[in-house]
Order: C-alpha cells, then sequence, then structure tokens
C-alpha cells in the first residue's frame, strides 16, 4: 500500500490511486477524470457501516450521497471549483461536515457524532453557529481524506496552553485531541445592532490542528 | 503579483507590461503593433493605444475573416481588434491562459476560448459546443482552475473537459455496471441508492493531449451555432430515424428515469 492515497495536482484538484481490493468514498459526481480499470458505484448507505449507521446518518442529516470506487488505476477528484485540502490521518479522529468530504479511504471508519455530547447545550448551539448542524460526520483511524472548502485552506496547529479562535463560518475541519467551545463577545453594540461582526468565535484547544479555509462563505 | 516586500503591488504602465504573456493568473496582455486579433465579445478589460474593437461583419475585414473565421452562425460573438498598444483581456476571474500551437490542431470548449491570432483558423468542431484551432500562432484560453494537461488512454467527466490536442478519438464511454445484474434491477426499479453520477464519460485513446479543469463548473457556454441540417452531420438534428421511444409503462416514482432507458435496461 503506498502511504499516501492522494496527491495534489493543483489548489482544485487530487489524484488518487486506486489499487485491487482497495476502496475508495468519493461524493458523487466528483470525478474529474480516471486512468486504467476502475468502477463508481453509488453507495446506498452513504459509507460503510451497516444499515444502522445509513438510518443514523439520515437522521442526523449528515447523509451526503457517496460513491465507492474501485478497481485498478488512477482517478481525479475536484468538485464545483473549491479548493481541496488533503488531510492525512495517524489514527486520531477528524470532525468534518459530511458535505465537506471530497472522497476518503475505505480504510477509515466513519461515524456521526452529536454535537451535545461535547458540551451539551452550548455545543448544540455551536452547531448552529457553524453551520454545522446539530451531528457532524467523525473519521477515524489511519489513512487519508480530500476536503473542500471555499477558499484556500491553512491549517492552525493548536497546542496546550495556545487556545485558537475562529471564525465559526471559516471552520473547516479538526482532528487531535481537541475541545472546542463557542465563545461569545457579546456587548451592548451588538444589540443595538452594531456590534464588529465577531461576535462568536470558535475557541479550540488541547492538542491538534484545525483547518480553516480563506472565506466566510459556506459550501 | 507583488513587488519587493512592502513595496505593494506592482503597479504597470505601457512599457512595464508583458507582451503576450500574462499579467498574473487571471490577466493577459497582447501587444498590438498594426496587427490583428480575434477576441471573443467583452472579454478585454482595459486597453494602451490605439485601437479598434470591429464585429466580425464589418466590410475592411472580409479577407481576414474569409481566411482565418470558419463559424459563420458564431460571428456576432467574435470581434477584432485592430490597431497598436496593449490590451489586457480577462473573464470572470477564471484563470486564464495562453497556449501556442505550431502547425498543429487543437480543439476546445467554445466558452472557455477568449482570444487568437488570426494566422489560426476558427473551425467548429464536428463535437457540438466545441471550436478547433487549426495552424500556427497563440490563443488564450480561460478555465476553472488551472489547466491539468493529461495523456490518453484516459476517461474523462464531460464537465471537466477543456480540450484535446491531437487526439483523432473523442467518444463516449457508458459505465453502468452497478445497475445491471438482480441488485441493479432492484437499484433501477426503486430507485434505492441512486446514481454515481458517474455513468457517462469521454473516452480518449491514442497519441495527443487532453485538457482538464480542476472543477466540475462549466463557464457559461457560447453558442457555436447550428451545424445545418444536412444527413450525415452529427449533431444537425435532422436525418435521423432511430427506433422511436416507446413512451410505454409509466415511471414509478422513485426510478432512475432517463439513465435506464439511455442504457437500454
Amino acid at each position: 500500500m503506498c502511504d499516501v492515497a492522494f496527491r495534489e495536482i493543483n489548489s482544485k484538484m487530487v489524484e488518487a490511486t486506486v489499487l485491487p481490493g482497495q476502496r475508495l468514498f468519493s461524493q458523487r459526481g466528483a470525478m474529474l477524470a480516471y486512468k486504467g480499470d476502475v468502477s463508481f458505484t453509488p453507495n446506498i448507505q452513504g459509507g460503510q457501516g451497516g444499515v444502522m449507521s445509513m438510518i443514523g446518518r439520515r437522521i442526523a442529516n449528515e447523509a451526503t450521497p457517496l460513491m465507492s470506487v474501485e478497481g485498478n488505476g488512477t482517478v481525479m477528484f475536484g468538485h464545483g471549483g473549491h479548493h481541496v485540502q488533503v488531510i492525512n490521518l495517524t489514527g486520531d479522529t477528524l470532525y468534518v461536515e459530511a458535505d465537506r468530504l471530497l472522497a476518503f479511504e475505505g480504510t477509515l471508519r466513519q461515524g456521526t457524532m452529536f454535537m451535545g455530547s461535547q458540551g451539551g447545550v452550548m455545543g448544540m448551539v455551536r452547531g448552529q453557529v457553524t453551520g454545522q448542524g446539530l451531528f457532524t460526520t467523525t473519521l477515524q483511524g489511519v489513512g487519508s481524506v480530500a476536503v473542500m472548502a471555499h477558499g484556500g485552506v491553512f491549517e492552525v496547529p493548536i497546542t496546550p496552553g495556545r487556545t485558537v479562535h475562529v471564525d465559526p463560518q471559516a471552520y473547516v475541519a479538526h482532528h487531535g485531541d481537541v475541545r472546542n467551545k463557542l465563545s461569545t463577545a457579546l456587548g451592548w453594540r451588538d444589540m443595538v445592532g452594531r456590534g464588529s461582526g465577531e461576535a462568536f468565535q470558535l475557541e479550540l484547544s488541547g492538542n491538534g490542528v484545525v483547518y480553516v479555509q480563506a472565506s466566510e462563505e459556506k459550501l | 503579483m507583488y513587488g519587493a516586500p512592502g513595496g505593494g503591488p506592482t503597479v504597470y504602465d505601457p512599457m512595464t507590461l508583458p507582451v503576450d504573456d500574462n499579467v498574473n493568473k487571471y490577466t493577459f496582455c497582447v501587444e498590438l503593433k498594426g496587427s490583428q486579433w480575434f477576441l471573443q465579445k467583452g472579454k478585454m478589460i482595459a486597453y494602451y493605444g490605439q485601437m479598434e474593437f470591429n464585429g466580425v461583419g464589418h466590410g475592411r475585414l472580409d479577407r481576414l475573416v474569409r481566411t482565418s473565421f470558419h463559424s459563420p452562425l458564431h460571428a456576432s460573438d467574435w470581434v477584432v481588434a485592430d490597431g497598436s498598444g496593449k490590451m489586457l483581456l480577462a473573464d470572470r476571474a477564471f484563470d486564464v491562459n495562453s497556449y501556442d500551437l505550431d502547425d498543429g490542431n487543437l480543439t476546445i470548449r467554445s466558452g472557455n476560448l477568449l482570444a487568437f491570432q488570426p494566422s489560426l483558423a476558427l473551425k467548429q468542431s464536428i463535437v457540438p459546443g466545441f471550436l478547433t484551432l487549426i495552424g500556427t500562432g497563440k490563443f488564450v484560453a480561460a478555465s476553472n482552475g488551472p489547466v491539468v494537461f493529461m495523456e490518453p488512454p484516459i476517461r474523462v467527466d464531460p464537465q471537466a473537459l477543456v480540450g484535446w490536442a491531437d487526439c483523432p478519438s473523442p467518444c463516449h464511454h457508458y459505465g453502468h455496471g452497478y445497475m445491471t445484474g438482480v441488485m441493479g434491477g432492484l437499484r433501477a426499479m426503486t430507485g434505492l441508492g441512486g446514481a454515481s453520477g458517474e455513468e457517462h464519460q469521454f473516452e480518449f485513446v491514442g497519441a495527443g493531449t487532453v485538457l482538464l479543469q480542476s472543477s466540475e463548473t462549466l463557464m457559461a457556454e457560447q453558442a457555436t451555432g447550428a451545424v445545418p441540417h444536412e444527413p450525415g452531420v452529427p449533431g444537425a438534428g435532422g436525418g435521423f430515424t432511430g427506433p422511436s421511444q416507446q413512451a410505454g409503462a409509466p415511471r414509478l416514482p422513485g426510478q432512475l428515469g432517463d439513465l435506464q432507458r439511455r442504457f437500454g435496461l
């Protein structure tokens, strides 16, 4: 097995190598071109796991149409002119919105997380502000993921003692042992409509990496 | 494009603007010295010097149009820049690049072509929606994201295809293996699982180069004009007397619709 499944060709396109016996998942319709003998099968369950996982994803509204990519060859992925960031996971968990997933390796375990499980009611509020909703998708294991973002992506390391604040709309994904909470800086100015527009910030602390896009536009 | 750190953006004047080269990723500068360029309407964003922009129908240009413009129904979308000076071309902040052809041919999606030198001849491709450039010279094209060059054999999503050079064999490829068999039939009947959206590609084999853009977002298509209604002309509409579609069995809700019929399932 090669160490990197996705190779960035340019800021908006990745190339993936598909080998027999290995499987990739990708968003439907995101294939740009391929060489070799590769098949694209729409995935009824919208990802891994059994029927229960599928139902879970449907309820959680994290059921992005996925297809499984199998065969022998190379495939180019890209979608909607969005910038693409490849994230390599080495055993930790990536938290990302399902519709930002361009493609990921079949070795990763896909799950759904309830936002309220991290910080209770404030977690749910956080989900609303970041546009994640009440649930978000998790990918865990060893493998790589191609994530889409509007505008270029930069990664900001999070180390103990150095808390990172991110605009909720510019937040893309994070991985590692990270705790996040929504910090509000609401003052009387916001109440009279003269706020700075930065009343809500995502505060991430712990040990890991957060990915931020250079735009406040959602996908 | 920024100069020395702290120096702010580079300020160009007519002397420092590049000659027939990119100013930045999104802007291309053309120098005219009593020469002419064809350009698509509305793609000129600024110019220095003395220039005239005339529609392709303009009387003085008759000879030029006769030798290098073979898309009569497309003429209203093109103008000829004539004079001397420097002209900047851009298109909605898409990436812009120039390509040199040396006694070659290249076929490109009509919406992506911005401008070309009259030493090239512009023709309509027999693939609808594409234009072919033949000869020696430079042309400027836009793409969504940088253009990636690939060698055949390759299969390309129709929306990601920008164009191709020297490949004699663009054809359609249908991959719908998952729709066959018992599970496939079940899937087609109920619509469960949906379609992958990748059942159809353009396939290229042989020697040549295929140009891809990194996104499936299309640029507004430029009408290339309809091809004449003649038997044997692809896309001409008339003349085709294939089996009529049976409007027969009513389709159940949730079925995959057109796809099954197209694959004859």
